[in-house]
């Protein structure tokens, strides 16, 4: 695997075990060695990245570089920020860490929020069959009734994945903070790079690990199973965000 | 079902049907479903409708009638195929078991009969005693005389030592009805084994995965081609040949071996010769090529389908539509040959639940500009 | 680590915060509306104003899509269809109407093996349930008819079904009728009757015969206990073990319990001569005759009517093929398979069990299930709540037509 050294960029979101929300800023400089043992079937005890001072009566929001924070004046640690506050707070985080981040780090995430990908799930069509195919082409089963209803699922899947990722109260958000806070369209999710071997969780990360990472951390929720309606649904509308990107495991 | 004809009550037919396939599949770790199986069907077929296996006892038979002056009049003919089966042993999978008795019924069911029956190799899936034991069992309820070819499968546990004791040796040629037919062991691999010193399991093991890279590539090798020489020299250049191998005599994918390393040799040998088509099996598709006055053909498997491979596919190969993985045998079946006159032929690939597909003689010699197999509908994936 | 903390007070009631509240609701709201599929009211809007109640676990938008547009839906046009569904004089001795073989006592379907015609001649194919039978995307067992209009015209002139010489005398027994006249003009603008009007009329009636709203919806929509423990197990037998969603395929857009497709599932390979038949077929086909000539010739022979799909494409791989019957109501449609070879679900499900019936053209998908009787009773408890609460009312009031000629 030939690994590029120029400086990339991946935004994570990261575990804070307090009221936080807390989004960092990694830059991998040299591939990270993969695990040359199976990987481990129990439960990893993840890491946690300390919380940011405050001063006990305030509520404290953090970004995910470990540094920028601030205090929402008039709130208690535990409150819960509605989804304009949340937004509000979060893009003010975001302002801070462009502000005084070096120059291509910020313009590498401007362009990737530019690029985000509106949802485009409609299944690739094969070749429709014509009724009574003649003997100049193989029959196959598909009709156009076919295509509609698989169209029609798919983009059930998406738009409930979508709602989710908007909504806080549907992720099991405890604290206001959704996915689209930090993710518009979806932006900066990456996910054709998965798996990857994820820094911060010390560990190969497949894309569900990050979503279960996101909801446990910034929106305090409780994790989601594989199999689990939802986060089959965020699944695929990430995906759907990136349709067109080329696949491209392990990248950072 | 093979031990019964039609025309039974159906409750018997079925009962004796099950009672027949539960003896394969229960018979014990010694080989013993044989005598039962004998005794049932001839009580329910009558004995005259058992017959004995004897290994190319078709072959031996024509050997003598080749003397005689072959005419093209004779043709055309047809035989037909069961290739890859990979039996395992039979209390593992009976999938496999049943759908080799499916091609065999499809065969025997063939009106008229052929001529003879190609079974095109990897009848086992790992050389075991019981995969080729069973295997046999199962061929012999074919009505038709049956020429047999061998396949790695078959291979790399003895170095085909069971193999040949069951149905003789791994090459040969006979002549029928005016054309020169050649059976090759085209699957003789470097010895990547002693090295590693690794067990004849383990090399079968390595061999019987195709994408296994530890592998060499597959040959006919030297010993085999200045045989092939030998025997070609006493055929007119003018006398059609068809020629049988397990893997294609040409290279498209090495690395799943869809592939022999000396084709470039055996085209030599074969290029001299007027009218020549090669019948491999292997790569478990639809799969049409053609190499000068060389017209080259695939055939189907019984047990699974091969996806494309990503490259080096043959321009005139029409894909057979990619098979649904729920149904359990999709792009699978049998097929049959049909010999022309002049000596070349038409393919029908006999695929269950589809239509047969059919590759002419026509198609290949107007490159690809006339009578085009049905076209393909799906993208493959 | 080092941090770097500002603090900023929020907005209580300032302007952007509730200009950010109002996008967040709106955009709540399409969420909510498009993530159904369905819209959240059951009640659709149709052409001309015309208004119907899709019962709970159909998809309304689908069955507004398919309306066909030169056939729409009018309150005026169901009421003739209805009346025509009904009318035995539409039969050469006015002893069978549609609802002869489709009777609503019998939820739209027959309890005769075969369907019975005039002069209790039997044809060769269980009469499938009308209900929700607008959703098919081909009409009969085999396909034949591609929509519910085509097939309408069949029956009529069928000799052993309603016997009419052809679609002519349809139409002339439908002009008798003075009763048709005023109904015809407010349905299609004129009084004029066509076998197309007559067959469009019975259509829309038909598109109006729905079934859903039953325990296994509201199961899905949330209520775990509108089932039994029983049906869960078996709804995951379905799914799993018994492998019966691969060809009954249920999905939201398309909860009918069927893909629409063709298979070989053996049925008709119980007559031993299947195999030599089909083999005989394919011969036929293969050696390049005629197909249409080679089809016509089959389907007047006995016997060749079991080689199904076959029949009307002459495609080999469609010998002894079968369409997917839908499995809503179920219970209440007894016998089952295209022959009604099978007379309980039990049966059926037994049948499967052991694979089906082998035959050259076996489906792929068919192989030995190896069930035990308590997941079998557990498939049957599932199959059980597929049956609508508002059909089975309907079955248990409604009086089984009669045969009496009509006036």
């Amino acid at each position: 695997m030939n690994h590029r050294t120029k400086r990339k960029i991946g935004v994570c979101a990261i575990l804070l075990a307090g009221a936080f929300v807390l989004l960092q800023t990694v830059r991998a400089q040299q591939q990270p060695q993969a695990p040359v043992v199976a990987a481990p079937t129990a439960k990893v005890q993840l890491p946690t990245h300390p919380p940011a001072p405050g001063d006990g009566k305030s509520l404290v929001v953090q970004l995910c570089d470990g540094e920028t924070s601030l205090t929402v004046a008039g709130m208690k640690p535990g409150d819960r920020l509605s989804p304009a506050q949340a937004q509000q707070v979060s893009d003010e985080l975001m302002a801070q860490w462009l502000a005084k981040t070096d120059p291509e780090t910020a313009a590498a995430w401007v362009r990737e929020e530019k690029t985000a990908r509106k949802a485009a799930a409609a299944p690739q069509k094969p070749a429709a069959a014509k009724a009574g195919a003649t003997q100049t082409e193989q029959p196959n089963d598909f009709s156009d009734r076919d295509f509609s209803t698989w169209k029609r699922e798919v983009e059930r899947e998406v738009t409930y994945g979508n709602q989710i990722f908007h909504d806080d109260k549907l992720l099991g958000s405890t604290n206001g903070v959704s996915c689209a806070m930090c993710h518009p369209n979806a932006a900066n999710t990456h996910p054709e790079t998965y798996p990857k071997f994820q820094i911060q969780l010390r560990r190969v990360a497949l894309l569900r690990d990050m979503i279960n990472w996101c909801i446990e951390n910034p929106s305090r929720g409780k994790k989601l199973d594989a199999d689990d309606p939802k986060m089959r649904a965020l699944e695929a509308y990430i995906m759907a965000q990136r349709k067109g990107v080329a696949m491209e495991y392990g990248k950072h | 079902m093979i031990p019964l004809k039609w025309g039974k009550r159906r409750e018997t037919y079925l009962t004796e049907r099950e009672q027949w396939l539960k003896e394969l599949m229960d018979s014990g770790q010694t080989w013993q479903g044989r005598r039962k199986f004998l005794q049932m069907a001839a009580l329910a077929a009558g004995a005259a409708a058992v017959k004995e296996f004897v290994p190319h006892s078709f072959q031996l038979v024509e050997v003598v009638q080749a003397a005689e002056p072959a005419a093209a009049a004779e043709r055309p003919f047809t035989f037909a195929y069961i290739s890859d089966s990979h039996l395992y042993e039979k209390t593992l999978n009976e999938r496999f078991v049943r759908q080799l008795i499916r091609a065999v019924n499809d065969i025997n069911a063939l009106d008229p009969q052929p001529d003879f029956v190609l079974y095109g190799g990897d009848l086992a899936q790992l050389g075991q005693p019981g995969e080729l034991n069973l295997g046999a069992e199962i061929l012999k309820e074919i009505k038709a005389p049956v020429k047999m070819m061998v396949g790695e499968h078959d291979w790399f546990l003895d170095m085909g030592d069971l193999w040949k004791a069951k149905f003789g040796p791994p090459y040969y040629s006979f002549d029928h009805k005016g054309i020169h037919f050649v059976t090759l062991m085209s699957v003789n691999e470097k010895d990547f084994w002693t090295s590693k010193g690794l067990t004849p399991m383990q090399r079968m093991q390595i061999v019987s995965g195709l994408d296994d890279g530890r592998q060499s590539a597959f040959e006919v090798g030297e010993e085999e081609r200045e045989w092939l020489a030998r025997d070609l020299a006493k055929v007119p250049k003018t006398t059609p040949l068809v020629v049988f191998s397990h893997s294609p005599l040409y290279k498209l994918y090495r690395n799943w071996n869809f592939w022999t390393d000396d084709a470039e040799e055996i085209q030599a040998l074969l290029r001299p010769f007027k009218t020549v088509t090669v019948i491999h099996g292997h790569t478990h598709q639809v799969l049409t090529n053609r190499i000068g006055n060389i017209h080259f053909h695939g055939m189907l498997s019984t047990a699974w389908p091969w996806p494309y491979a990503p490259q080096g596919l043959p321009k005139l190969t029409v894909q057979m539509n990619r098979p649904d993985p729920f149904n359990q045998t999709e792009g699978m079946g049998d097929g049959t040959i049909t010999v022309n006159p002049s000596g070349h032929v038409d393919k029908e690939y006999l695929m269950w639940n589809r239509n047969p597909l059919k590759v002419s003689e026509k198609y290949l010699d107007s490159n690809g500009n006339l009578d085009r197999p049905a076209k393909t509908t799906l993208p493959g994936y | 680590m080092k941090h770097s903390s500002v603090k900023i007070t929020l907005p209580n009631q300032g302007k952007r915060r509730s200009q950010l509240f109002l996008l967040a609701l709106v955009a709540g709201l399409a969420g909510w509306l498009t993530i159904s599929g369905t819209p959240p009211r059951h009640s659709v809007q149709a052409a001309e104003g015309y208004q119907i109640q899709i019962p709970k676990g159909l998809p309304a938008d689908v069955w507004a899509e398919l309306i066909p547009k030169d056939n729409p839906m009018s309150a005026a046009k169901v009421a003739l269809g209805e009346k025509l569904y009904f009318d035995k004089r539409l039969s050469v001795d006015r002893t069978v109407s549609c609802a002869t073989c489709h009777d609503p006592a019998t939820a739209l379907a027959d309890s005769n093996a075969v369907g019975v015609g005039i002069s209790n001649k039997k044809g060769a194919r269980n009469s499938p349930t009308v209900l929700n039978s607008m959703f098919n995307e081909l009409q009969f067992w085999d396909g034949r008819a591609p929509s519910l209009e085509e097939q309408a015209k069949l029956p009529l002139i069928n000799p052993i079904e309603m016997g009419m010489k052809d679609h002519g005398a349809v139409v002339a027994r439908v002009q008798e009728a003075a009763e048709y006249k005023a109904m015809f003009k407010a349905a299609f603008g004129s009084e004029a009757v066509t076998i197309d009007t007559i067959a469009k009329a019975i259509a829309a009636f038909e598109r109006t015969q729905l079934s859903g709203d039953a325990p296994f919806d509201r199961f899905i929509a949330g209520d775990t206990n509108a089932i039994s423990e029983a049906a869960k197990r078996g709804w995951d037998l379905f799914n799993g073990q018994a492998r019966c969603i691969s060809c009954h395929a249920w999905n939201p857009s398309q909860p009918f319990f069927s893909d629409f497709k063709f298979h070989n599932i053996g049925v008709a390979a119980k007559d031993q001569n299947f195999s030599k038949l089909a083999r005989r077929a394919q011969q036929l086909m293969v050696q390049g005759k005629d197909k249409t000539q080679v089809t016509d010739e089959l389907a007047l022979a006995e016997g060749f009517s079991e080689l199904g799909r076959y029949l009307v494409t002459g495609q080999p791989r469609d010998i002894g093929t079968f369409k997917t019957s839908m499995l809503r109501d179920i219970e209440l449609t007894a016998p089952y398979m295209h022959n009604g070879s099978e007379k309980t679900l039990l049966d059926v499900i037994k049948f499967y069990d052991k694979g089906g019936e082998v035959n050259p053209n076996l489906d792929g998908g068919m192989r030995p299930l190896k069930l035990t009787d308590p997941q079998m009773n557990d498939l049957v408890e599932f199959l059980k709540t597929l049956t609508s609460d508002a059909t089975r009312r309907r079955v248990e009031t409604t009086k089984a037509q009669t045969r009496q000629p009509a006036p």
